[in-house]
């Protein structure tokens, strides 16, 4: 039994690519990856929001309204629903001037317990030493 | 010798990220390791059939069908990504298979070495 | 953690670029990425050249893009497509690509 870690590392802004959204896709793929795995065998994702990537954590977009297509919003939330760990970089929030009521942090209104953090780089620095391998997007 | 996953959600023709992805498998082939290629996002379109080779573009079908028939580089596309853009299966190029995206993170479990070039 | 960097572009992805550190980081231009290793601008070399890293740049992308080995920076080594997948194998446990 063994466990692969993947850093899916989002540095892109949404829409434009769609960089972020398959990160957030494939993240979320790690819920159904077993079935071409041996038993007990895992793969664990951490998403990590750094530099513009941190704009994709914005609540109230309205993608779907205006183009028929789920939001990152929506993503970031359902990552959170399946117990994601989710990483802001605080630097780049701060940067912004982003405050913490404006971002998604949580998926309780779709009956989720786990919550994004707001961490320093350092911590971001910390999550890509311990995986396996790193995915920027 | 090891094995190396390389995700890409680059555009075919016009962007030579694929082209990079495809030289390194290449290399890493003729090196002896072995080489999965995830194509997801616009890079579905390295997937599909058809594909006519002119000087003025990127002309990669070719190359990719020889490295699959050389039983060392394996490629497989996203379905969901292929099925949006209007790829279905009788569309593919022979020897690349379609998967759901829990492919490509099974694929890194296994590999050596990921390097995934991300979309542009 | 031993980090290869493919830095594919010449003006973005600096906010990411400047924070990445590694025990052992090593930067490898290719695409665009290689004209820090050949452009000056008002006479200074590319910025991306002062970390403490190691260099290379793809010779395939170099020459495409109309510049020999003689054009390189010499903190930075010419590598082809072979080297490049000794590196990833050899020298460096993770790979990323700006």
């Amino acid at each position: 039994m063994a466990t692969k870690k993947l850093g899916f590392v989002i540095r892109t802004l949404p829409y434009k690519i769609e960089g972020s959204r398959l990160a957030m896709t494939h993240a979320i793929s790690s819920q159904t990856v077993e079935i071409y795995l041996a038993d007990g065998d895992l793969v664990e994702p951490v998403v990590c929001f750094i530099g513009d990537g941190v704009l994709n954590c914005l609540k109230s977009q309205q993608a779907m309204k205006n183009y028929g297509l789920t939001s990152l919003e929506q993503h970031i939330k359902n990552s959170l629903l399946l117990d994601l760990n989710v990483l802001i970089c605080k630097e780049d929030v701060d940067k912004f001037g982003i405050k913490e009521e404006a971002l998604i942090m949580d998926a309780e209104d779709i009956g989720g317990e786990t919550k994004a953090k707001i961490v320093p780089y350092s911590e971001i620095q910390k999550a890509m030493e311990s995986v396996d391998h790193l995915l920027f997007c | 010798m090891g094995k190396l996953t390389i995700g890409s959600f680059s555009s075919l023709v016009g962007s030579l990220s694929l082209d990079f992805a495809i030289k390194l498998s290449e290399a890493a082939i003729q090196k002896g390791h072995k080489v999965d290629l995830w194509v997801s996002g616009n890079a579905t379109m390295l997937s599909k059939k058809g594909q006519k080779a002119f000087k003025d573009y990127s002309a990669l079908a070719k190359k990719v069908q020889e490295l699959v028939a050389s039983g060392n580089l394996q490629v497989t596309a996203c379905e969901a990504c292929a099925e949006a853009r209007g790829y279905h299966k009788e569309d593919t190029m022979e020897g690349v298979k379609r998967f759901s995206m829990d492919w490509y993170l099974a694929s890194t479990f296994t590999a050596d070495r990921v390097l995934h070039i991300g979309g542009d | 953690m031993k980090l290869g960097v493919f830095l594919s572009d010449y003006r973005t992805g600096a906010e990411v670029f400047d924070r990445l550190t590694a025990d052992k980081l090593g930067i490898i231009l290719v695409g665009n990425g290689i004209y820090n290793a050949t452009i000056k601008e008002n006479g200074k070399p590319s910025s991306v050249l002062d970390k403490k890293a190691s260099y290379y740049v793809l010779s395939e992308d170099l020459e495409s893009r109309g510049f020999s080995a003689a054009n390189v920076d010499s903190r930075v080594k010419v590598v082809t497509y072979g080297d490049v997948v000794d590196l990833i194998f050899n020298d460096y446990e993770k790979t990323i690509w700006i």
